[in-house]
């Protein structure tokens, strides 16, 4: 599912991406999906109304399982209800929003990681990462009333940083729950429960606030919270440390990084997160028979794995060279700059703007430390729960305070 | 082609030849429209892509609908005419429309 260069008339067809090699050994679509790659038919059924979500066998996206909607996170529905859920909350993710409430919450998180860096002299970047992240992801989640950050981070780190998919016997499965049902029970008592009785006592505005209001069960409130987690904390933590790579890497982007507008900064952002999506693959199901605007035909029942880094690779939208790292591409190629890194239709992410702010103002307060440098490049890992890359061991120092 | 007028918020006008099938945020972009961010690429989830109809041409392309409504709130944008130019078809119906671009989209 490797898009080809066919013609780079500079560069030799040099290839920036540092993410495609461990994608291309393990990325599993689903057995029998059938592969799509082009950005334009991904787009298409990505967009169509047709389609619904297919995780894996099991998950909570088979129609069959989706009994109690009100059970299941709004990431995993379709149709109205998912179009109404998602309305409700479209106003936290808003760009006015990011300006007038979230960059201020970005900022003071990061005078924290500063003087965290700053008083230790070197860190793991996933560690800092995950720490902006977890806070962002957590005030607009509205879990804001736990023991400390950190330890919120600590217990959601538990339940998500956990797969299902690892292999395990039938004893191994057994104790695996027990010590997942305990870890989600921790999770709800130490962080939903006093923030529920926070926003009982006092709404705000976030997710905990609209899920009180509308009554959520216990169970919906964790899986809801839960999927908010991995969707702001998991992929953002990622997506820093890669960004930060590539600019500790090559100085001239780096200058450029730090010299430029905000514009600017987010056009580099984007372009790195074109060739190095966090998540790569999508799975589809169609509900009945479509037929695509290039004449394509998806029969009702059958799966597609929309391959993201395909789709972001496709020299009919990127134009050639498709895996250098140019962030004037987007601009000369009008369109919108991370491809379909977000992904696209009515499951686009809703925190891709918060993501790409958290990220600029991480970066660019790092990249001004005095004596800011990297010490350990990140190992590679392969994350299946996701189907996307993980960066772990990058260490990062600066001059002390 | 359809034509259409993109008045921006400083009153610089500019008509482009918008195609069929497309839409009308996808027209501007296309045809450098700089006023139209349009940073969800076109999935009424940024609010981004605003634009504000003139009276004239309201009857025909009616008001925001309930897909759009979230993220104009969430913008709060209260102008008359304003829409999403995403979710606004480029039919030969529209040709000669006439729409406004805000001063900023966010």
């Amino acid at each position: 599912m490797t898009a080809v260069a066919q013609e780079c008339p500079v560069h030799q067809g040099r290839d920036d991406r540092k993410s495609a090699k461990i994608a291309e050994a393990n990325l599993a679509p689903q057995h029998g999906a059938r592969p799509v790659g082009s950005f334009g038919l991904s787009r298409d059924l990505l967009r169509s109304s047709k389609v619904r979500q297919a995780g894996p066998a099991g998950s909570p996206t088979d129609d069959a399982e989706i009994k109690n909607p009100g059970e299941v996170s709004f990431f995993f529905l379709d149709g109205e209800e998912h179009r109404k859920r998602r309305a409700a909350v479209a106003g936290l993710f808003a760009p006015k929003t990011i300006v007038t409430r979230h960059q201020a919450v970005m900022t003071s998180t990061m005078d924290d990681i500063v003087a965290k860096l700053r008083a230790r002299g070197s860190a793991p970047l996933d560690e800092l990462s995950w720490h902006m992240a977890v806070v962002v992801a957590a005030d607009i989640i509205g879990l804001t009333d736990s023991d400390s950050t950190e330890n919120l981070a600590n217990r959601v780190k538990a339940v998500l940083d956990s797969s299902l998919s690892k292999s395990r016997g039938p004893l191994g499965k057994v104790v695996f729950m027990i010590q997942m049902l305990t870890r989600v029970g921790r999770f709800w008592k130490q962080d939903m429960v006093p923030a529920i009785a926070a926003r009982q006592l006092e709404p705000k505005d976030d997710v905990i606030s609209y899920m009180v209001k509308e009554n959520y069960s216990k169970k919906g409130m964790i899986m809801e919270a839960l999927s908010y987690g991995g969707a702001g904390m998991m992929t953002t933590r990622e997506f820093i440390v890669m960004c930060a790579w590539h600019l500790f890497e090559k100085p001239a982007l780096r200058e450029r990084f730090l010299g430029g507008e905000e514009a600017d900064q987010f056009a580099i952002l984007e372009e790195i997160l074109r060739l190095e999506p966090v998540a790569s693959l999508l799975h589809r199901r169609a509900a009945e028979d479509i037929e695509t605007k290039d004449g394509a035909m998806v029969k009702k029942g059958e799966v597609v794995a929309v391959s993201i880094r395909d789709a972001n690779t496709d020299e009919a939208i990127t134009g050639p060279c498709p895996f250098e790292l140019d962030p004037d591409r987007a601009k000369r190629m009008k369109v919108v700059g991370p491809y379909m890194s977000f992904s696209d239709g009515p499951h686009r992410c809703p925190g891709a703007q918060v993501a790409l702010h958290e990220t600029r103002i991480f970066l660019d307060r790092l990249f001004r430390l005095p004596g800011i440098r990297m010490e350990r490049e990140p190992e590679i890992l392969w994350s299946p729960q996701i189907q996307g890359y993980e960066l772990r061991g990058c260490v990062v120092a600066c001059d002390p305070a | 082609m359809v034509a259409i007028t993109f008045i921006a918020a400083d009153g610089a006008e500019r008509t482009i030849d918008a195609s069929e099938d497309l839409s009308l945020m996808e027209n501007a972009v296309g045809n450098g429209i700089e006023a139209i961010e349009a940073v969800c690429s076109g999935n009424a989830y940024c609010g981004t892509c605003r634009v504000y109809i003139d009276p004239a041409w309201r009857g025909v392309l009616g008001e925001a609908g309930e897909i759009e409504l979230p993220m104009i709130e969430a913008a709060g944008d209260e102008t008359p005419g304003v829409r999403l130019s995403c979710q606004i078809t480029v039919t030969p119906e529209l040709d000669g429309l006439v729409v406004r671009t805000p001063v900023s989209q966010s």
